[in-house]
């Protein structure tokens, strides 16, 4: 194929790239009741999620000046569309900085690093929510494609679901890897939600007999090994480095970013089985990091579907084509493995805020404030300093890779 | 979803495929400039973005490049139908296509083996499946 090859960008480029690293800051994180919460518009989710993440920051609404609605939904059960004009409005806040996702390009980072850069604001919020649960969103329409949605109806393809399973089939044709891979990452992401009390799937313990009795949703792929649908929202605030230190957590720096965006449907894409975006994403982090995977503390990895988690592992480099289940076997990616990952139970057992669960978790963890789950001398792991977070949009057509550093 | 009507609803850029399908015939734009053959329909070609090109009549013949096996109906129509596979066919010409495998074992499946098409009536159209060679 013809995919081009997406470079660091030109010397000069790269050094004022690189000159952000560790000076822009994640400073607060807010939640909300999340799972089956019924009765809930979006709006309401996302406004407690953001005025959550303000108050945890330790920050007044009129501080924010930037606010980025993580992705543009079509609303369920009657509501108005959250436009971030609405959020914006209903938050009492008249941000000098607005933007939304329309789809998945998984940009915010990017977009919050360059207004914040351009000295256009000081504090941006980020919010994700949705009532998907309630609403029975089912991620059909947000699935999008270059053929005509009516003509993919022809052939009965529909939703994310299926695709994944096609990028994991092809993958399960050019490398060992399969069920017996996707079921370490499924038992040991469980064992994660059953140390925190938010995660949906808490009091639900997950034996690998249990994953193979899951049932078949679209083959290769079992109920198990796809991420939940949730209600409710969580929200980030983002700022300098050096406003961070004035502000009451532990400060979290973001000391790499890196985006790659292979672009091409599932249908025509030539990269199922890798590789993704993560590869040049993840590469653009560490250079900008200035470290090596040797570095890494942990991983938060956007979990859309199990396979997601392995090939962006693989493409980051922590294994082989086909090594993964004798590494996540061998490594130990659960409470007490040499590298945890997706520590709150991910999308997969906690709750789907899209890249904002990964996020925010690394984000916790490093301020020190995960509870149970934390890393540390209570899951006999290292204390992290280093996080790798994922995120990826469309079916791996769009990557962000973001390296967290306690400062 | 949009259409619950299953058949083709041709767009500016899909009505000449959707025409040729109905002679049975599976088409392709060829670029008149650099030779590639490309689908989706679209008015430029993304490899020379020469913006002409020519229809070609493809063989019909290809490869499973990879598939999934519907256990769910995520949509009426296709509630009777499960378990039902859809897969994305590599033609001789290069083009990767959206389409069924049909009259096929999903236990016996595997990426990679030959096809060649067969056609589904839909309205005034046929719709282009696949089946197994041999």
């Amino acid at each position: 194929m013809w995919l081009r090859d997406l470079s660091s960008g030109s010397p000069k480029s790269r050094k004022t790239f690189w000159g952000l690293k560790e000076k822009y800051a994640i400073v607060g994180v807010g939640y909300t009741p999340q799972g089956k919460v019924p009765g809930r518009t979006a709006l309401s989710f996302h406004l407690e999620a953001c005025a959550k993440a303000i108050v945890d920051a330790g920050m007044k609404k009129e501080d924010i000046d930037g606010l980025i609605c993580y992705r543009r939904f079509s609303p369920k059960l009657g509501e108005p569309e959250v436009t971030p004009y609405l959020l914006a409005q209903v938050l009492g806040i008249t941000p000098r900085y607005l933007t939304q996702e329309a789809n998945c390009a998984r940009t915010h980072l990017f977009h919050a690093m360059a207004a914040l850069e351009m000295g256009l604001c000081n504090y941006v919020l980020i919010s994700y929510a949705d009532n998907a649960l309630s609403g029975r969103r089912t991620f059909i329409e947000e699935d999008t494609h270059g053929e005509p949605p009516g003509d993919l109806l022809l052939y009965g393809q529909m939703g994310f679901t299926a695709d994944y399973a096609m990028a994991a089939r092809r993958a399960m044709a050019t490398f060992k890897t399969g069920p017996e891979t996707w079921k370490e990452i499924a038992v040991a992401q469980r064992k994660w939600a059953a140390l925190n009390p938010r995660a949906a799937l808490c009091n639900k313990p997950l034996t690998y007999e249990d994953y193979y009795s899951s049932p078949m949703v679209t083959e290769p792929f079992r109920l198990c090994d796809a991420c939940l649908i949730s209600d409710g929202g969580r929200a980030i605030v983002v700022t300098s480095v050096e406003r961070a230190r004035d502000l009451k957590h532990p400060v979290v720096a973001i000391m790499g970013l890196g985006m790659a965006n292979p672009s091409y449907d599932v249908h025509q894409s030539p990269f199922l089985a890798g590789p993704t975006g993560a590869r040049k994403g993840g590469k653009q982090a560490f250079e900008m990091a200035g470290i090596t995977l040797e570095d890494i503390d942990a991983c938060q990895i956007y979990d859309c579907f199990t396979y997601t988690v392995e090939i962006t592992l693989q493409d980051y480099g922590f294994f082989g084509p086909g090594e993964g289940g004798d590494w996540f076997r061998e490594v130990g990616i659960g409470p007490g493995g040499r590298m945890p990952v997706n520590t709150s139970g991910g999308l997969l057992a906690e709750a789907y805020f899209m890249g904002l669960t990964p996020l925010s978790e690394g984000v916790m963890q490093l301020m020190g404030r995960c509870g149970d789950r934390q890393l540390g001398p209570k899951t006999g792991n290292k204390e992290p300093e280093v996080i790798l977070v994922s995120d990826n949009g469309g079916v791996l057509q769009t990557h962000c890779c973001t390296i967290l550093r306690r400062l | 979803m949009g259409g619950e009507v299953l058949v083709p609803q041709p767009t500016g850029d899909t009505k000449e495929f959707w025409e040729g399908c109905k002679g049975k015939k599976l088409l392709f734009q060829q670029c008149e400039a650099c030779g590639h053959v490309r689908w989706p329909p679209s008015c430029l070609c993304p490899v020379c973005h020469s913006l002409e090109a020519r229809w070609i009549d493809s063989s019909g013949r290809g490869k499973i490049y990879t598939f999934t096996v519907y256990h769910v109906a995520f949509h009426p129509a296709w509630k009777e139908k499960v378990p039902y596979i859809t897969a994305v066919v590599e033609l001789e010409e290069g083009p990767r296509l959206l389409t069924n495998v049909v009259d096929a074992d999903p236990q016996t499946l595997s990426c990679d083996m030959p096809v060649e098409v067969v056609w589904g009536k839909a309205g005034e159209y046929f719709v282009p499946r696949f089946r197994l060679v041999g």
